[in-house]
């Protein structure tokens, strides 16, 4: 008989994106077997777009005094609209330096200052020049840096693996089913496994994420046990270029580059006066679409990011990536034009929730970075804190796997059974002859969510895009593909990741509109205002037969006193 | 518009149309998706980021290895956007280009497992080979290693590479000789040479025939790289460093 179980190993980290590798790297120092599974090569992970560059308080500015790990954290704290726990907070902006010179003596190419010190810029929502980066392609050289130094070391990657479940038993997590994409086939791995899925921002039809950020890791841990937290808050980001919707960093405003309206005007100064373009993202969106709403945008759509006033070589110099796009999405060269942008889904707040070394409720299950609420963004999370969380919680998540790691046994017919109804799902959508296309429920979802769940909700709209997400999850089972092969079957996947959305919008849903106050990110018309006294708490999403238990959990406050957030 | 779009199951092949309506902005990807979606949804090719920086969608269209996300359509029905690469046999063999539709295949010089999805394996492999991580000597500083803006500069150039494999498609002396390490390989190479944290003797790794000495200077890697890497420049002073020392000697 064949062996049920193909692979085992110490450790199973889901997701090659930074999290995930920077994770394995460390666990791997342990002395542990450990494997990488991607459902893309891990190159191809979404953390490779990140731009703008991730925050430290290294204070190298020249001539502007020290910085302190208090003030980012006090930064953040406020960011966050008082919602993260500090005590994540803390360990994030204590251990950030570290992380970021690990990364330098790794090898990641750093943009430098004269002195040739790391160079830093400043970012919406920072009251210091904290931001480090290389370029604008942040992302891009932090995760060729840890593959290098991942695929040096003894880890063993399975690349395009899309993974199903997760195997449990006794609230214990010991390992997954993963689909090999270009086999076709289901095959089982034992192991404790670290979730670094990442994000699901292509639930939103607008969204400046990769369209392979469908949520995966959420709905895997939620499925066996684990609990998500704080759903419902979903970042705006306020300058994605107008229609392909790819973002145009935070780097470019600061920078230097101003927002106009139709008339040319800088029109932050009536929503943030003193922040003006470096207000927090929540805000910023927030101002574009209302004045587009009065009118003042252009063609009704978009408004104008201006960079020309910086001339030339500045643009070249700092933002090479963003003259790229701009020149080839968009046909337009900031050195001479604007930039035609609009606000666009772009990260994640919430997700599997996990104390503070990334442990979940299910035990052998962790979860480190998009995918994971430790939660050090809360409401809003502040340009370069999340590939700082990558990092950071990244590497605590692969020692703690590494320690925590014991002798358990996974009986080969549990695998078996799990295996079998993930096959059996797939045979329903591939065996039959008719029935809906992916395509057409997921168009209609992410319309439903970006118009009853985005930058402005309100308790009607909401229920009634809440009402909408169900019945296309009663749609689902009438999914089917056309294409019967095994290999690469990428409308087979495309349909798992859809169930995957369907649940996650729900999720986000319910957590929307029991939110009755306006905080960060979350803003209700019907209710304008921040009310601490009911909901200074996290949002905790848990699987009870089969429906979703919405509850409250306590925010962990500590130095910083929670006031109005004003810039 | 109509896309002429190369189909395989690995063993059989043959070539698709699909009618595409434009829109505007449209690219290559987009059009690749209308398809997957509305009219077969067996055509399988790679993509995530959709905005030319994760290098999974590099393929041959319109005879010229390059980013389906990155490549406008509006541009390409124009005539636009042809960079004048060097011909080599590989773009000789299928569909021959035509004015009527857009020839969409998948990047020469490597196995097809399906559709425009190829196997990258002989790229990565190159790539691991020359040992792409850093190496740095003694104890570490307490901060950050410092360095010039000028040497970034330099090095930027260099691990601007997204690792996406066109230049190794478009290099007509990797066709001939598939030992040949390739462009992006090599410059990544030389991307560790010339990073002054660096403390390894790295030129050494490729002083072989099938290395530095293999390259002929067609430049195709260069023309055809999305992100502007010169591969090229890089083996030319690693040859030239190579023979002085030799000459030194
Ligand atoms: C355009 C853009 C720019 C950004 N810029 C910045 C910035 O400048 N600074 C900053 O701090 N943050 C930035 N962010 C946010 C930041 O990039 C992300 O939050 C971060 O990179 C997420 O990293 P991750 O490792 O958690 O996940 P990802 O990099 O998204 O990786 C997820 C991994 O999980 C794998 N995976 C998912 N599901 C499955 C499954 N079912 N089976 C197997 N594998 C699976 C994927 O293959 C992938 O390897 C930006 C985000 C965007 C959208
Ligand atoms: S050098 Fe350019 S073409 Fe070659 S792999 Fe790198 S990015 Fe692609
Ligand atoms: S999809 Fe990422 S480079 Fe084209």
């Amino acid at each position: 008989m064949e062996k049920e179980i193909l692979f085992e190993h110490d450790i199973l980290v889901i997701g090659g994106g930074l999290a995930g590798l920077r994770a394995a790297v460390e666990a791997l120092k342990y002395g542990k077997d450990v494997a990488v599974l991607s459902k893309v090569h891990p190159l191809r992970s979404h953390s490779v777009a990140a731009q703008g560059g991730i925050n430290a308080a290294l204070g190298n500015t020249p001539d502007i005094g020290d910085d302190h790990w208090e003030d980012h954290a006090f930064d953040t704290v406020k960011g966050s609209d008082y919602l993260a726990d500090q005590d994540a907070v803390e360990i994030l902006c204590k251990k950030a330096p570290e992380a970021v010179i690990e990364l330098e003596q790794m090898g990641t190419v750093f943009s430098r200052f004269a002195n040739g010190k790391i160079a830093q810029r400043p970012f919406g929502g920072a009251g210091f020049p904290r931001t480090c980066y290389a370029a604008d392609r942040t992302g891009h050289n932090l995760l060729h840096t840890l593959y290098e130094q991942s695929t040096s070391g003894d880890i063993k990657f399975y690349d395009e693996y899309f993974v199903t479940s997760l195997v449990e038993d006794n609230d214990r997590c010991l390992g997954c089913i993963a689909l090999d994409i270009k086999e076709g086939k289901l095959k089982a791995f034992s192991g404790s496994v670290i979730l670094a899925t990442g994000g699901f921002g292509r639930i939103y039809n607008r969204s400046t994420n990769a369209l392979i950020n469908t949520g995966d890791g959420a709905y895997l841990a939620y499925e066996i046990g684990a609990s998500l937290e704080d759903m419902e808050f979903i970042q705006f980001h306020p300058t994605t270029l107008y229609d392909s919707n790819i973002l145009i960093t935070e780097g470019a405003r600061g920078e230097g580059g101003y927002l106009r309206d139709r008339e040319g005007k800088r029109f932050m100064k009536e929503f943030a006066p003193e922040a003006m373009e470096l207000a927090p993202r929540d805000i910023v969106a927030r101002a574009i679409i209302t004045v587009v709403e009065e009118g003042r945008g252009i063609e009704d759509e978009y408004v104008h990011l201006d960079l020309t006033h910086l001339g030339e070589e500045k643009i070249k110099e700092r933002l090479p990536g963003i003259r790229e796009i701009a020149l080839d999405f968009a046909g337009v060269d900031p050195i001479e034009e604007p930039i035609p942008v609009q606000p666009g889904q772009h990260y994640s707040m919430g997700g599997v929730a996990v104390d503070t070394e990334c442990q979940t409720e299910v035990a052998g299950l962790y979860a480190a970075g998009e995918c994971a609420c430790v939660s050090t963004h809360g409401a809003n999370r502040l340009g370069g804190n999340s590939l700082l969380e990558t990092v950071v919680f990244g590497k605590i998540a692969g020692r703690k796997a590494a320690e925590e790691l014991d002798d358990k046994n996974a009986p080969e017919s549990l695998f078996k059974s799990h295996r079998e109804k993930d096959e059996k799902l797939i045979k329903s959508i591939t065996t039959k002859d008719q029935g809906i296309v992916y395509s057409e429920i997921l168009q209609q979802l992410k319309e439903t969510m970006f118009q009853h769940f985005g930058v402005f909700r309100d308790g009607e709209e909401m229920r009634q895009g809440l009402d909408k997400i169900k019945q296309l999850q009663a749609r689902y089972p009438e999914i089917y593909v056309q294409d019967t092969s095994l290999k690469f079957n990428q409308a087979l996947v495309r349909s798992l990741e859809l169930r995957y959305m369907l649940f996650i919008s729900e999720a986000l849903a319910l957590g929307a509109i029991a939110r009755e106050e306006s905080r960060g990110s979350h803003y209700r018309k019907d209710f304008r205002n921040r009310r601490d006294d009911e909901f200074l708490k996290h949002t905790v999403l848990k699987k009870e037969k089969d429906s979703i238990k919405l509850e409250y959990s306590s925010v962990n406050l500590g130095q910083f006193e929670v006031k109005e957030r004003e810039y | 518009m109509k896309f002429k779009v190369f189909r395989s199951n690995g063993e059989k092949s043959y070539y698709d149309d699909f009618n595409v309506p434009h829109e505007p902005g449209q690219t290559v990807l987009d059009a690749l998706f209308y398809i997957q979606e509305k009219l077969d949804d067996s055509l399988a090719f790679r993509y995530s980021c959709r905005g030319a920086v994760c290098g999974s969608c590099a393929m041959l269209i319109n005879k010229v290895p390059r980013l389906a996300c990155r490549t406008q359509v509006e541009r390409l029905k124009e005539g636009e956007d042809n960079p004048d690469i060097k011909g080599y046999p590989a773009l000789k063999e299928g569909e021959k280009l035509n004015e009527n539709s857009l020839l969409v295949e998948p990047l020469p010089h490597f196995p097809v497992i399906k559709d425009l999805i190829v196997d990258t394996e002989k790229f990565f492999e190159y790539y691991q080979e020359l040992k792409p991580c850093l190496k740095t000597e003694g104890k570490p500083p307490e901060k950050e290693y410092f360095m010039e803006p000028e040497d970034v500069k330099e090095l930027e150039e260099y691990t601007n590479c997204i690792l996406c494999a066109a230049c190794f498609a478009a290099c007509p002396v990797d066709g001939e000789n598939p030992d040949f390490r390739g462009p992006a390989a090599l410059a990544k190479l030389y991307r560790f040479h010339i990073d002054v944290r660096d403390q390894e003797d790295r030129l050494e790794l490729a002083d072989h025939k099938d290395g530095w000495w293999a390259c002929e200077f067609h430049t195709n890697c260069n023309k055809v790289c999305p992100k502007n890497v010169p591969p090229n420049v890089a083996i030319g002073k690693a040859r030239a460093e190579l023979k002085k020392k030799k000459d030194d000697k």
